[in-house]
């Protein structure tokens, strides 16, 4: 097991290492160099070429990346002109509520998920599993800006139950007005729940027609015990795997939201970055959401092992 | 002595999409207290049909359409969930063929055994623990404690159906069904497996139905046989009677086929010809007729009749006569 | 919204490996055709898909509409005479707009996918094969992008790029290769060391041509349904950098710029250009996920790659 997580958790360092020299390439090709999204576009040549050589812009591209890593190592991760903050600053702000946005909408989704996995697998192939499948099949397939204009529509501009705007501020302030989440929490769920309960669907009739459920029945146990004490167990481990691999779509489904509502999150931050080219804060969150990626598949290799013994000790 | 368990003119039918399938037609046998009944057959002949539905763990689709299953003298036909749920476990133990995939891979195996006594309320959880340690230790498990806390896939293949066994036991079961239990094992595990039947049935007190389609395992491990054939019960005599005088012809092309020690060298191992009936389709009256090495037109025109003397029953239109056929024909000859 | 999860198979070790290799052997291709025709919602997929086809492809051939030059004076009409669906904010005619609009979103994710799968099975073959450190540097590249959320790395590239069908073609795909490199790679590394690519390799054979020749019937079915949902996210995909004003700039039409320029009038009650373009998005991805899922059944895959 240790040495699983050990060469795990090297791979996933070599990734994050890739991805900062893809990233970093990226963004230096971005037509006109940060001098230019900076100084505007009527900057002279020479107010660009001491902009350059005040920010070290003016040397070698892996000269430049070798500065930027080895002060990211350090934790500086640079400063942005345009929000006037140091971006670690910014990060602190924005990550906390990104990541209470994200986790509050995927614990709302498997709630739902697991339930109707679970029903829809006991009723397979009866109008109940095609009803349910149909309506997440639909919600997947919805473009999520539409969904949530859908939602703000009948939600708070017909029926007034929640706001339609974000809360603004900290993430105290964003927490004391649970009501504003209610409609961004419930779009990023809608449009995932399918991801979720369609795995707990086919997963619990896989195990439905095992062997060892038929010695439960055999043993006199009834049906919701076999559910509760052999089935869901066993149905659920890949369920929370596929939760960690799961998490790019949910960032990218935080990145449209946060636009909609005008949360404050991280894909705000993002968007208003690469429409302004404020290239460190561009950098940092793609970093970010990168290093919460590779964090997610590395727990979910973890999950699978150690929710599965039979796995657990074959990497003992 | 009441019969325990008691199967009279069993119909069982599989549906599957639009087709059904009469996976085992018309059979009848008994079994008494304490005894152990051998039913054989290839596979796809209906025995272990017989035995889900003696649980009434039918697969889905499949149904009894008529007869009636007694056990200690409780019709289970039509048992509404909830009773059958009440019988099994308790009143009928089963050991399954593979105790890979029968046994949960996420529970350990302590818990496993002791599920039935929960399950039937018949102790408490470190009641039911000790239990299932105890009985682990009987069914011969060294250190039964330590293994209580192990997983299914710890254990050998020979371990794991004696926690198999221990399960199907917990709740003192009067009738145990084994399905096929020793043929995922090796062949030594096997004989050990066998050995712990023969004596856990002394000790207990139980009847076996014991599903097998080795012939090897009936000799042994037997007091009557069930021969069965696409459905149909062939023959079925006390394992000695069986032994001494088989007179159905598919008996006599089962027994053929098991190599012994005698088979001289270079002697080619009798086969039965063909594949047994596809039970979907057109079945001769007969049903073993196609393969029969001894089939006439009357086995294709005429059904066999079931006849019986004393312990000894068949249906065959040209049974293999016996040396006591031969000796009273010859003392019946006119000099 | 585009969307890559790695197949569970991938990134669970050495049992979950085999289930999936064990999971994608060859099946009859009459089989598969049976299962996938049993499948109701697959066959619910497949007419929504063709019904969607003929209004966007046949449909300009009926229902004649300039889509080229804009008229102010007829601006945001409501649906009525002459324009059964309305007119939109620069007047042009709604009903037609969705037409041509539905060509190239259709077009563009059908060519994504197409880019998406010759990539994945070129790089996956070409890691597969190699194997050693050519395949875990393929590989870890493979996994870098992979850990960069596609609409992230959407975003950026459209920063780059200025937004053209083509373009969108080329970006798109370059975000789906992932997926079926993996899948190809996986199933190349394990038809590699299979006995009879030995043997011919032994004989003195071409191994790469053997395994082409067996690599093609054994991912066919994995390819083919990853494909069919690459295709319903790059719709999605599409729609949501329209959203974020990345998209294409008219007067070419799509349905994802279509709908984002209609949510502008959210509160001006002009449900006519929020709505049909909203289904037809839906319509047409559902009936590509309904079409992947039932595919995905009918070719027995265990190992999901996502719903």
């Amino acid at each position: 097991m240790i040495a699983f997580l050990v060469r795990r958790l090297l791979q996933a360092v070599a990734v994050l290492f890739i991805v900062t020299i893809m990233v970093f390439i990226l963004i230096h090709r971005l037509p006109g160099g940060p001098a230019r999204a900076e100084l505007g576009v009527q900057a002279t040549p020479t107010a660009i070429a001491s902009f350059n050589q005040q920010h070290g812009f003016d040397k070698s591209l892996w000269t430049q990346y070798w500065t930027w890593l080895s002060e990211l190592l350090r934790g500086d991760l640079g400063y942005s002109f345009k929000e006037n903050s140091t971006v670690s600053a910014l990060l602190l702000d924005r990550l906390p509520k990104t990541a209470l946005l994200a986790g509050v909408s995927v614990l709302v989704a498997v709630l739902l998920a697991i339930p109707l996995g679970v029903v829809q697998a006991l009723r397979r192939n009866t109008i109940v599993d095609y009803v349910f499948t149909a309506v997440t099949f639909v919600l997947y397939s919805t473009p999520s800006f539409w969904l949530s204009l859908i939602l703000v529509l009948v939600f708070s501009v017909n029926l007034g139950w929640v706001p339609a705007q974000a809360p603004q501020g900290s993430i105290g302030a964003v927490l004391s007005q649970p009501s504003g989440l209610v409609l961004p929490v419930a779009t990023i769920a809608l449009i995932s729940v399918a991801l979720y309960s369609r795995y707990m669907r086919s997963s619990t009739i896989d195990n439905l027609t095992q062997d060892y459920v038929r010695t439960a029945r055999a043993k006199g146990a009834a049906i919701s015990r076999i559910l509760f004490r052999h089935v869901l167990r066993n149905a659920i481990s890949p369920v929370l795997t596929l939760l960690g691999l799961s998490l790019p779509f949910i960032l990218s489904g935080t990145l449209i939201t946060e636009r909609v509502f005008n949360y404050p999150g991280m894909g705000l931050l993002f968007y208003n970055a690469a429409v302004t080219q404020d290239y460190p804060v561009l950098l940092a969150v793609t970093l970010i959401v990168a290093v919460a990626t590779v964090a997610g598949s590395v727990f979910a290799d973890i999950c699978y092992a150690l929710l599965d013994p039979r796995v657990r000790y074959a990497h003992a | 002595m009441a019969t325990m368990l008691e199967i009279s003119d069993l119909v069982v039918d599989i549906r599957s999409g639009r087709s059904t399938v009469r996976a085992v037609d018309g059979i009848s046998l008994t079994l008494d207290p304490g005894r152990t009944l051998g039913l054989v057959g290839e596979s796809g002949c209906g025995k272990s049909t017989t035995g889900l539905a003696v649980l009434g763990l039918l697969p889905a689709g499949g149904k009894v359409t008529r007869g009636s299953i007694r056990i200690d003298g409780h019709e289970i036909v039509g048992l509404r969930e909830a009773e059958a749920r009440a019988i099994r476990g308790r009143t009928v133990g089963v050991v399954f063929q593979d105790p890979m995939t029968a046994l949960n891979p996420t529970q350990r195996i302590g818990a496993q055994v002791a599920e039935p006594l929960l399950i039937h309320g018949m102790a408490n959880r470190s009641a039911a623990m000790k239990q299932a340690v105890d009985l682990l230790g009987e069914v011969g498990l060294s250190r039964p404690a330590a293994q209580a806390e192990r997983f299914p896939h710890e254990l050998s293949g020979g371990m794991r159906q004696r926690v198999m066994i221990a399960l199907a036991l917990i709740c003192g079961p009067k009738l145990l069904v084994a399905d096929e239990p020793t043929t995922a094992l090796d062949v030594t595990t096997q004989d050990q497996i066998l050995q712990l039947f023969d004596s856990l049935q002394q000790s207990r007190d139980m009847s076996i139905l014991l599903i097998t389609h080795d012939m090897g395992v009936v000799a042994g491990h037997t007091d009557e046989v069930a021969v069965m054939y696409a459905g149909r019960l062939a023959e079925l005599a006390t394992t000695h009677r069986l032994f001494g005088g088989y007179r159905h012809r598919y008996t006599e092309a089962l027994l053929e086929s098991i190599p012994t020690l005698d088979t001289p060298r270079g002697q080619r191992l009798a086969t039965i010809a063909g594949l047994p009936p596809n039970l979907g389709g057109q079945l001769a009256p007969c049903r073993f007729a196609p393969r029969c090495a001894h089939a006439e037109q009357v086995c294709f025109d005429v059904e066999p009749q079931w006849s019986e003397q004393g312990e000894h029953g068949y249906a065959c239109h040209l049974p293999r006569r016996t040396d006591a056929d031969l000796m009273t024909e010859s003392a019946g000859a006119p000099s | 919204m585009s969307i890559d999860l790695p197949d569970v198979a991938d990134t669970t070790g050495q049992a979950a490996a085999e289930d999936r290799q064990a999971a994608v052997e060859p099946k009859q291709p009459s089989m598969v055709l049976r299962r996938f025709l049993e499948n109701k919602l697959a066959i619910l997929g497949l007419l929504l898909f063709l019904a969607m086809a003929v209004f966007c492809f046949l449909g300009p051939l009926v229902y004649h509409t300039d889509q080229i030059h804009t008229r102010l004076s007829e601006q945001t009409l409501p649906p009525g005479p002459g324009h059964p669906l309305g007119t939109d904010q620069v007047g042009y005619d709604e009903l037609g707009r969705l037409m041509v609009g539905g060509q190239t979103s259709i077009e563009i994710a059908l060519g994504a996918a197409l880019v998406a799968v010759v990539l994945g099975v070129v790089w996956g073959t070409v890691a597969g094969y190699f194997g050693g450190v050519i395949d875990s540097f393929m590989m870890r590249i493979v996994d870098s992008v992979m850990s960069i959320p596609a609409l992230f790395l959407l975003m950026f590239l459209a920063t780059m790029f200025r937004p053209s069908v083509l373009m969108l073609i080329l970006v798109l795909g370059l975000l789906a290769w992932l997926a079926p490199a993996r899948l190809v790679r996986g199933e190349t590394l394990s038809l590699r060391s299979r006995e009879y690519v030995q043997a011919v390799r032994v004989m003195g054979g071409r191994a790469p041509r053997i395994i082409f020749r067996h690599l093609v019937p054994n991912v066919l079915g994995t390819i083919v349904v990853n494909a069919t949902f690459q295709v319903a996210d790059a719709i999605l995909a599409i729609a949501a950098i329209s959203f974020l004003g990345l998209g294409i700039p008219p007067p070419a039409a799509n349905w994802g710029g279509m709908l984002s320029d209609g949510l502008n009038y959210t509160y001006s009650g002009f449900w006519w250009l929020i709505y049909p373009s909203g289904i037809a998005i839906i319509i047409t991805v559902l009936s590509f996920n309904l079409i992947g899922d039932g595919l995905r059944d009918a070719v027995g895959l265990r190992a999901h790659r996502r719903l």
